[in-house]
């Protein structure tokens, strides 16, 4: 598949926070973190980008982080709280949305939505929306 | 213009029945009337003025860019920033979500005699049910034909012939000649009830749920200013018909039962029946949008899978989030949390939220970036600045007057 990327991209404007979707254009979550490498003698390059609960507890400051970590290891689904996306996953960067050539369901940023539908959604009788069945 | 465009009116109906004549403006219009007869209809008129800007922006938004508001804040404005602010809009639109329900279970009361609270639960099922199981364009186009009843208010203002001289003076602001407190409180109320944040949130998710792209710029203009316009003439016919029903015999609505006598004359067998029913789903409107409204801004805060045409086992966490949020508010009115009292606060709080649900939205549509030639111009920009300076220094104002006064 060809990557579709801009020329230039502000970071923290143009791909910090913005709308993730995976392969198929699922909402996936958000760009709640992005991680810099440092090389010696050249500019910092983009190594991936982080999603997840614990990610933004951190933005939020270090005692959140402990709390949030602490509410996820006695109930968590997802006990790291945290997905990384090597930048080589990023396919497409349109100003509403980020997309990657990825499937949400082979990733763990779909593990909370997978346990509610299993364990709550399942359970109630559905109406008539949706093609699926 | 082709029919899916002309369709797309349902949307702005539906956001006017349930955002612009919901419980809120029932409670404050039936107050204005009786207390100061058609005196507020300036503050109904001022709050309908800045209503359509901020509709039309929102609607223009999501068109250019195809996305929500919640979805683009995050984005502009950054986690951290919107955190606080969503915080306080989850906990408004939890206590509207609250009086609306309250709202519906009012108009059973009156309907069956059956207490308030003992309706808190199936009327809870029933909203979440109409969610559960209806399309996004099925709940646009219900509740936009249900929500023509409604209309009644504007047919009993009519048939009562109100002096059309004090009608048009009470659209241009004037002193009180008494409880001036009271005065200010209400116009603030009124202002509240008309522009609540969470028809930004709704009808910008409605715009992408309905697939708008830069074509429908023209539309949106026309939805919002005859879907709030609808919104407008129903509440001034609410005013009018306590103005002239409630305030001759001194009935100043401390209580639903009081506005619900408003169209008893001018329908003596069925006004009864008539004004719960139009409370009814005017509430119920309301309550779906909120609904819907939470749902839409938890899942775009949080980059979840959204939409209520997805079936609910693609968008699980979409979906519990309104579940849940229906339920807590219903819990309220089944611990006999007064509705009318629950209405007065959120309408209050709302006025005065609004400056900061207002502003950065402001700044997002002035962004050339983001929407190239279809960024605000000065005509929009003027006319929002201004009524919310408005706005601003009456909540600023009356909210501690109205406090200190008791």
């Amino acid at each position: 598949m060809k990557k579709k990327l801009p020329d230039e991209l502000e970071l923290a404007r143009d791909l910090l926070d913005k709308q993730v979707v995976d392969r198929d254009e699922t909402k996936m979550g958000r760009v709640d973190g992005l991680v810099l490498e440092l090389r010696e003698g050249k500019p910092p390059r983009v190594d991936h980008l982080e999603m997840g609960s614990s990610v933004l507890a951190r933005r939020l400051g270090p005692r959140i982080e402990r709390w949030v970590s602490a509410f996820r290891q006695r109930i968590g689904v997802q006990k790291a709280g945290r997905y990384r996306v090597p930048w080589e996953k990023v396919q497409e960067i349109v100003p509403y949305q980020v997309k990657l050539d990825v499937k949400v369901d082979e990733t763990p940023a779909f593990a909370w939505e997978h346990w509610l539908r299993d364990h709550v959604i399942a359970h109630i009788p559905r109406g008539l929306k949706g093609k699926t069945d | 213009m082709n029919m899916k465009k002309a369709a797309t009116l349902a949307l702005g109906i539906l956001t006017s029945v349930g955002g612009f004549f919901d419980v809120g403006a029932i409670a404050t219009s039936a107050q204005a009337g009786a207390l100061f007869r058609y005196q507020l209809l300036w503050a109904l008129a001022l709050g309908t003025i800045l209503v359509v800007f901020l509709v039309e922006m929102s609607g223009r938004f999501a068109a250019v860019t195809r996305q929500a508001l919640p979805d683009a804040i995050r984005q502009q404005f950054g986690f951290t920033s919107w955190l606080v602010p969503f915080a306080v809009l989850t906990l408004i639109h939890f206590l509207t979500l609250g009086a609306e329900i309250g709202g519906i279970c009012f108009a059973l009361h009156l309907l069956t005699g059956l207490r308030v609270s003992f309706w808190a639960l199936p009327v809870a099922a029933l909203v979440w049910l109409f969610l559960w199981r209806s399309t996004f364009s099925a709940i646009e186009n219900s509740t936009a034909l249900l929500g023509l009843i409604t209309l009644a208010f504007v047919v009993a203002a009519w048939r009562y012939h109100p002096p059309m001289g004090q009608v048009l003076a009470g659209l241009l602001p004037s002193l009180p000649h008494h409880e001036p407190a009271r005065y200010w409180y209400i116009a603030v109320g009124l202002l509240g009830a008309v522009i609540s944040p969470y028809l930004f949130y709704f009808y910008s998710s409605g715009a992408v749920e309905d697939e708008w792209d830069e074509s429908y710029v023209g539309v949106n203009r026309g939805v919002a200013a005859i879907g709030m316009g609808f919104g407008s003439v129903i509440s001034v016919g609410a005013i009018v018909v306590a103005a002239v029903v409630l305030a001759p015999r001194g009935i100043q609505v401390d209580d639903y039962h009081q506005a619900a006598l408003m169209l008893t004359q001018v329908f003596p067998f069925w006004g009864f029946a008539l004004f719960a029913v139009s409370m009814g789903i005017a509430c119920l409107g309301a309550a779906v949008e909120l609904s819907l409204a939470m749902a839409y801004t938890q899942a775009q805060t949080f980059g979840w899978n959204w939409g209520e045409d997805l079936d609910p086992r693609e968008d699980a966490r979409f979906c519990l989030t309104y579940t849940v949020a229906i339920l807590a508010a219903a819990l309220l009115i089944l611990f006999g949390v007064d509705p009318l009292k629950l209405t007065l606060l959120s309408m209050a709080i709302n006025a005065a939220v609004l400056p900061f649900v207002a502003l950065p939205f402001l700044l997002l549509m002035n962004d050339r970036k983001l929407l190239g030639k279809h960024a605000n111009g000065w005509i929009s920009n003027s006319v929002t600045i201004l009524t919310l300076v408005v706005a601003i220094v009456l909540a600023a104002v009356s909210i501690p007057l109205m406090f200190l006064g008791g």
